[in-house]
């Protein structure tokens, strides 16, 4: 989800920021045509406020550590209608990402600062302070740990004032596919809280759909 | 006209020549036959005239009663066995006529004469036969074969090595036939003709990459020979001054890298090897035309390759030579299929390829003249269209790219309609509302045509596109599909005779089925022609896959209202089927994780409804599914644990307590242990005979103590 431009950068930590679950693997609920709807917390010192989010799956290749989707947010002051964004997903899977982000302005303490957020992830902290989490076996831990970065607006101009610098550190849970993410980008504000949750389009039950590239 | 009087003239000329071709007189005979040859040579039109005025039976006749012993037969068997060479070379219609004289093993024959010149013609002429896969088949399995085939390898005569090698590079294709050359020593008399002339070394590159393609016990014999000296041999010869000799002593490592991916894997020698391809490929002859195919098969399936050829600047190299245009069709379909193995996983390639403008040379190449071309302009289109990023984007869902695929549908060869369904089937994974464009297009129509055509592939492919069509397609958009293919023939799809078309029409269903609830219904078309079509071919699965997309069919109705649920319970669990032998337990004890996970995932789906939930309890569900909850896949395990939680989750009316005086309080948690129901069970006992002696007091009273006491009971405050 896009953030506005040049927040202030005051500190203004969320508190409490536990209630993250997430998941890794194969899992279902974070197959393509998987949707979540949330919101994502863009408070400041100055305004609590919250937007809209909802997420689409759209591709995943886990032989890659790769996923990727749309992220739309509803109410954005600044834009007339819903902005969408694509965003492209690194699975920490110890083969192909680790925790250590190595890029997009990220140190190891940014990092380790935004991982800690998720209860999910204190079982790793001692071995990720020591080389990223890349000896780590996380293919039967029912959380996922991810980074996604969006990568294009679908459908608003670059110069509608929101800037997509950050990315996400996101976790997600394989029981019930509810996600949280912090959003990081050294000039937004700090630690914005997304939280997400599976929707079903008004069924009772879950259901799937599937495309095959070829 | 002119014309009519020249070919006239030509025609009398010929005719005069079938005449002399069938004189008694040497002379004259030996005379027509070099005007015959000399006329042919290089001259495809000339062949093909001669060809249809039977001069080939002629010369044939002239070969099998030439007299070997004497001067003039001799000379007359030479020339005759070089003009029918000469016809065979490059013109299948000239290797069919010699074929039919009986020329050949004739020929045969004749290599084993004393007189030298004749074994040379005959070795020659059978040389350019072998060219042809109209040649017969070289039978290596009979001893006495075999040994005439060492023989030739053996010889001090450069055309019965070359011979040797053309039947080699013509007749050797399965393993078995790869072995039986290994084993009588085929490769050690290859090895000693590198040392040979340009065109032994040639010959003899070419024959081993033959023998050691895709074999790994053939590979495995070679690289031991001389200590690895055989190898380093043919490596060094990639060095050669000779441009064909580096292109065969490239194709040859490639056979041996591609069979066994233990040699050869040094980041050194492959790069070495894309390099000299590359710079092979500004050959304008037939190395340059090949140069891309054997780049090709060295980068396919291969992402370290292709990341080196993308460093080494491929891409923009293969641009330039498409901006140069015309190529030969030969050249462009090269460049196309080594363009679409260059993209067919690599991120950064496709990125390269779309910047630098190459997809609109590609989509020009969707319309040549040449069939070959055309599949390659489609498999390029694939490959760099499988890519999220960009179907996102909708880079690919416009008119100047999807008129042309479209037509291409109805092109007059398969292997074109099977490449352009493929591009079509990536192109359609749209997640803006951009299909219409397709439809407008009138790609349906054909789509929906192709789904009835008797070719499986056909039918494969293009259910495949309308799978990935209605793939998060919104209702209105899902609904004109519909309409368009029909229920009928949706549920004969599912019934297809090839599984990989019952697969693809199942995933098809299911995407129908997905998205907003009203979907649901495209399932009950028809009086449920097609959710009864679904359980049919579920109980004749022949695939774990068709099970797989069977159980998501269920899965996504399951997930609809009450009728629906009971809808699949009633295709799961028909009243002549025992619960325990039903088909839905066989899936959920698979031995496949993605099985038992879509399996799992119908069972959640079915327990939000109390009525079916009692059922799946009697049939024996619930105890399947308790034995699942510590599966060794954790998507399973997970889904198990959410089914059971619905089973043992009570709701409010098993918690009410009715009491004597007509009260009935409903308890307004949900516990989801089995302990913490008998608890409950128990209390509310007690508290049912606590309040029954104070039951002339106010309702609303007796509900406030009971709800206080329940809390405290069951929270501890």
């Amino acid at each position: 989800m896009p953030v506005r431009e040049l927040e202030s950068s005051t500190l203004s930590q969320v508190s409490g920021a536990n209630s993250g679950q997430s998941t890794f693997q194969a899992c279902t609920l974070l197959s393509v045509g998987q949707a979540f709807s949330g919101t994502q917390n863009v408070s400041s010192p100055q305004k609590d406020e919250a937007w809209r989010v909802n997420v689409r799956i759209q591709g995943c290749d886990l032989e890659h550590g790769y996923l990727c989707g749309t992220m739309e947010a509803l109410n954005v002051p600044m834009a007339d209608t819903p902005v969408v964004t694509f965003w492209e997903g690194e699975i920490v899977d110890s083969k192909n990402y680790t925790f250590f982000t190595g890029k997009w302005e990220a140190t190891p303490e940014d990092d380790i600062r935004h991982w800690t957020k998720f209860p999910s992830f204190s079982p790793f902290m001692a071995q990720v302070e020591v080389d990223g989490g890349k000896s780590l076996d996380l293919s039967n831990y029912p959380f996922i740990f991810m980074r996604w970065k969006e990568q294009y607006f679908v459908n608003v101009g670059t110069d509608c004032g929101l800037t997509i610098a950050g990315f996400y550190y996101v976790c997600f849970s394989c029981s019930d596919g509810s996600i949280s993410g912090f959003y990081y980008d050294p000039n937004s504000s700090p630690f914005q809280k997304l939280e997400l949750k599976s929707t079903n389009d008004g069924r009772s039950g879950f259901s799937f759909s599937s495309y095959e590239l070829q | 006209m002119p014309t009519t009087s020249s070919s006239s003239v030509n025609r009398l000329c010929s005719d005069l020549i079938l005449d002399r071709l069938a004189s008694t007189d040497c002379q004259i005979k030996l005379k027509a036959i070099r005007e015959v040859k000399n006329q042919i040579i290089g001259n495809r039109t000339k062949k093909l005239s001669y060809i249809k005025l039977g001069a080939v039976p002629a010369v044939a006749a002239v070969l099998a009663e030439g007299d070997a012993n004497s001067d003039c037969g001799s000379n007359l068997i030479v020339q005759s066995a070089a003009a029918l060479g000469s016809f065979a070379c490059g013109v299948e219609a000239g290797v069919r006529a010699v074929l039919d004289t009986g020329a050949f093993p004739h020929l045969f024959r004749l290599l084993s004469t004393s007189d030298e010149k004749v074994v040379d013609a005959a070795a020659r002429s059978l040389r350019m036969i072998y060219q042809s896969k109209l040649a017969p088949k070289y039978e290596f399995f009979q001893e006495e074969n075999m040994e005439f085939l060492l023989s030739l390898l053996r010889s001090e005569n450069e055309n019965l090595t070359g011979l040797g090698a053309s039947i080699v590079i013509h007749s050797c294709g399965t393993s078995s036939e790869q072995n039986t050359l290994c084993h009588a020593g085929a490769l050690e008399k290859l090895i000693s003709l590198l040392d040979g002339s340009i065109s032994q070394r040639d010959a003899s590159l070419e024959s081993l990459a033959a023998i050691l393609k895709d074999n790994p016990e053939a590979v495995s014999k070679f690289v031991d020979l001389q200590s690895g000296r055989a190898l380093s041999s043919v490596i060094e010869l990639t060095k050669d001054r000779y441009s064909r000799t580096r292109l065969l002593a490239c194709t040859c490592l490639i056979c041996i890298k591609n069979s066994s991916s233990c040699y050869l894997h040094d980041i050194g020698i492959k790069t070495k090897l894309v390099y000299i391809l590359l710079e092979l490929l500004d050959d304008h002859g037939q190395v340059g035309d090949e140069a891309s195919f054997a780049l090709s098969s060295l980068i396919a399936e291969k992402e370290d390759l292709q990341k080196l050829a993308f460093e080494a600047n491929a891409i923009d190299k293969f641009y330039d030579y498409l901006q140069n245009s015309p190529l030969n069709p030969k050249r462009l379909e090269g460049i196309l299929l080594v363009l679409a193995n260059l993209c067919s996983k690599l991120e950064c390639c496709r990125s390269r390829f779309l910047s630098l403008q190459v997809l609109s040379l590609v989509v020009d190449a969707l319309t040549h003249d040449n069939a070959n071309v055309r599949t390659a302009a489609c498999i390029c289109l694939r490959s760099v269209s499988h890519s999220i990023k960009n179907l996102s984007a909708g880079r690919f869902m416009n008119e100047r790219i999807v008129i042309p695929l479209v037509q291409l549908l109805s092109d007059l060869s398969t292997s074109v309609q099977v490449a352009a369904l493929g591009a079509i089937s990536n192109i359609v994974v749209d997640f803006t509302p951009r299909k219409s464009t397709f439809i407008q297009c009138g790609g349906l129509k054909e789509l929906i045509q192709l789904t009835k055509s008797m070719d499986s592939t056909l039918r494969l492919n293009a259910v495949w596109a309308l799978r990935n069509m209605v793939f998060l397609a919104d209702n209105m958009c899902k609904q004109g599909i519909f309409t368009e293919l029909t229920a009928p023939s949706i549920a004969s799809l599912i019934c297809d005779p090839e599984p990989s078309v019952q697969e693809q029409a199942l995933a098809l269903v299911r995407n129908f089925v997905d998205g907003c609830v009203d979907s649901i219904e495209f399932a009950f078309a028809e009086d449920g022609l097609i959710i009864d079509a679904v359980g049919r071919q579920l109980r004749k699965a022949s695939k774990t896959e068709i099970g797989i997309q069977g159980m998501y069919v269920f899965c996504n109705i399951a997930s609809g209202n009450e009728f629906h649920k009971e809808a699949v319970m009633r295709r799961l669990f028909p009243q002549t089927e025992n619960g325990t032998h039903s088909l839905i337990m066989k899936f959920l004890q698979s031995n496949d994780n993605h099985l038992r996970t879509a399996a799992a995932w119908v069972i959640v789906n079915l327990s939000f409804a109390p009525g079916a939930r009692d059922r799946l309890r009697n049939f024996g569900i619930v105890s399947q599914i308790k034995s699942m909850v510590n599966d060794s896949c954790m998507d399973v395990k997970l889904r198990a644990r959410l089914a059971l939680g619905q089973f043992t989750t009570v709701r409010y009316p098993a918690f009410s307590i009715s009491f004597q005086n007509g009260v009935t309080y409903c308890f307004p948690f949900t516990l989801t242990s089995q302990s913490s129901v008998r608890a409950f069970q128990f209390c509310s006992a007690l508290l049912t005979s606590a309040v029954a002696y104070v039951s002339s007091m106010p309702r609303d009273s007796i509900v406030v103590d009971i709800h206080a006491s329940l809390v405290s009971l069951f929270c501890g405050s």
